[in-house]
């Protein structure tokens, strides 16, 4: 049945109109709402942290005492890559193959493994921290920066696995469906095709997991602890950004313990930053050439 | 196993018709409790093409994925009944369904190369896997003869180390079935490999199906009659039963399928008579 054209045609109505900008004025507003914070953080770190930086703040450790000027950060963010960088290879392979267990096997282990995941995911990080100090630092006797790394990799083991079996369940059917019929081995079938087939989101994974582990303060209080001094061995007390900018912010009545936290806390976001624009480049250089 | 025959000259003479290649017995599949396919028997015959047409929802896709396994992959899907490639019992407990994918390789309706994977790597990475190839020259004489096979060597010669999801859908199509060939098998299912390709892709793909008949056995499964009519020596007729699962109403020479079936449901159909 036609419609009458003159009904369908007819010119759209200026209270409509006006209902129309009405909304898309509120979806702008909102959208200025929800940058203000952000913005706000940036331009407040960049304020007060761009003219404490410069290459000996990177690169000298601080001084015994905080409240004295000058040194840096060298023994925080060496902590900081260290740790995590430690996190990352006990959370990755271990957070793949769960990933993998939950997407190839399934069944009702699974449900099982899924809900633990979720609750450790839930788990405030705090608590982390404390589990991580009965079970490693007890154990050891002293805090380490192992022990930081176990909790770092606690905290980011949950993101990976539900991001990374995300992403194994989105395989394309042909594909895995082509995997099945070439007769290949279930290694071989995630080694060489489904694994590199995900690639890009699960690498967007594990960059989200580090993003958030790198800022993380509670659970490295008590396992970690900090140190004043620089120390590469995960077998000692290790320093981090978060500890450093926690322990000078809580001092920044002195002017140099202040600075200090600011500059140190522009260092960490920029370190997030940049860990998301590798993380992109990778994803895409990866989608340009198909490999 | 001298599986591989070159297009051109120097070929195998064409193997006269012996035993046939696989026997399927009272085959029902089922999903979950729906019986899909119902109580198929047919036997298929080595270095011949045999299509099975029919309409949708006749179970012919299913059929075909039972003769390599791949029916079991989908949640709750059985199989009852026989099915015998080369006198094994494909279902016997003993038998390791993956073994049965590589004797028995499949084309798929989508082309579905390894996105992840060069041109080269697409046709040699899955041979390599599974140990039937082993260094560098031996792997680049594999894609180049595979790739020739797939009569897509000339297409893609100079850009072996492409993206194989960088191709036409036409020559990904091509490549799925190199990729198959170089796991040297030495039956092919073909499950409508040309619905997704136009006429000219189409043509290609027949033609290479004609050529690789020589050296495989191919069973297709095609909406298309023409397409049937014009490659197959055989064909199977499947239809959708009352019960709503598909079986087989008849087989036979295509010729005579085509110009003189035995069954009143096969004339209906072919004459476009159905449904």
């Amino acid at each position: 049945m036609l419609a009458d054209a003159a009904l369908v045609l007819r010119p759209t109505s200026s209270a409509r109109r006006a209902r129309a900008r009405l909304v898309v004025g509120l979806a702008w507003l909102t959208l200025l709402i929800a940058l203000v914070p952000l913005v706000a953080i940036a331009g407040y770190l960049i304020a007060n942290g761009v003219g404490v930086l410069s290459p000996a703040f990177l690169l000298e450790d601080p001084p015994g005492d905080l409240s004295a000027v000058g040194g840096g950060i060298r023994n925080a963010l060496f902590g900081t890559i260290e740790m995590t960088g430690t996190a990352v290879a006990i959370a990755v392979p271990i957070g793949l193959l769960i990933a993998v267990f939950n997407a190839e096997i399934g069944g009702r282990l699974a449900v099982g493994v899924r809900f633990i995941v979720d609750v450790v995911a839930a788990l405030p990080s705090i608590v982390v921290g404390i589990f991580v100090y009965e079970v490693v630092v007890v154990a050891q006797g002293h805090f380490s920066g192992l022990a930081g790394s176990v909790a770092l990799a606690v905290i980011m083991l949950p993101l990976i696995v539900v991001s990374t079996e995300e992403m194994l369940r989105l395989t394309p059917r042909p594909v895995a469906e082509a995997v099945r019929a070439l007769g290949l081995s279930r290694w071989r079938s995630y080694a060489s095709v489904l694994i590199p087939t995900a690639f890009s989101g699960i690498v967007t994974g594990v960059l989200l997991a580090i993003s958030r582990a790198v800022g993380e303060t509670a659970p490295l209080i008590f396992t970690a602890l900090g140190n004043n001094f620089f120390s590469a061995d995960l077998g000692e007390p290790m320093q981090a950004l978060p500890l450093l900018i926690y322990r000078n912010a809580l001092n920044s009545a002195f002017p140099a313990a202040r600075d200090r936290a600011m500059g140190a806390a522009l260092v960490l976001v920029a370190l997030v930053l940049a860990l998301n624009v590798l993380g992109r480049w990778i994803v895409a250089r990866r989608q340009l050439t198909g490999r | 196993m001298p599986i591989m025959a070159p297009t051109g000259d120097g070929r195998l003479p064409l193997a006269a018709p012996r035993e046939p290649i696989i026997r399927l017995a009272d085959v029902n599949a089922y999903y979950g409790t729906r019986l899909a396919v119902r109580d198929v028997s047919m036997e298929i015959r080595p270095n011949a093409i045999t299509a099975i047409i029919g309409p949708s929802g006749s179970g012919k896709s299913t059929l075909l994925r039972c003769i390599d396994r791949m029916h079991e992959i989908v949640p709750h899907a059985r199989v009852t009944g026989r099915i015998e490639y080369r006198g094994i019992d494909i279902y016997d407990d003993a038998v390791d369904p993956a073994a049965v994918r590589r004797s028995i390789g499949m084309v798929f309706q989508q082309p579905n190369p390894f996105p992840t994977m060069s041109i080269a790597d697409n046709v040699s990475a899955p041979a390599r896997f599974n140990g039937l190839v082993r260094g560098k020259g031996v792997e680049r004489d594999l894609v180049e003869r595979c790739l020739r096979a797939a009569a897509l060597w000339d297409e893609v010669k100079d850009k072996l180390q492409q993206s194989g999801s960088s191709l036409s859908g036409g020559q990904q199509q091509r490549l799925c079935i190199a990729r198959a060939l170089a796991m040297a098998p030495d039956v092919l299912l073909m499950d409508e490999p040309c619905s997704a390709l136009d006429p000219v892709a189409t043509l290609q793909v027949e033609q290479l199906m004609l050529e690789l008949k020589r050296a495989y056995t191919i069973v297709i499964v095609t909406h298309n009659m023409q397409q049937a009519s014009r490659v197959s020596d055989r064909t199977a007729f499947f239809t959708l039963g009352e019960d709503g699962a598909g079986h087989l109403v008849e087989e036979g020479p295509t010729g005579q399928i085509f110009t003189a079936p035995r069954e009143r449901l096969t004339e209906d159909y072919i004459s476009g008579r159905f449904g």
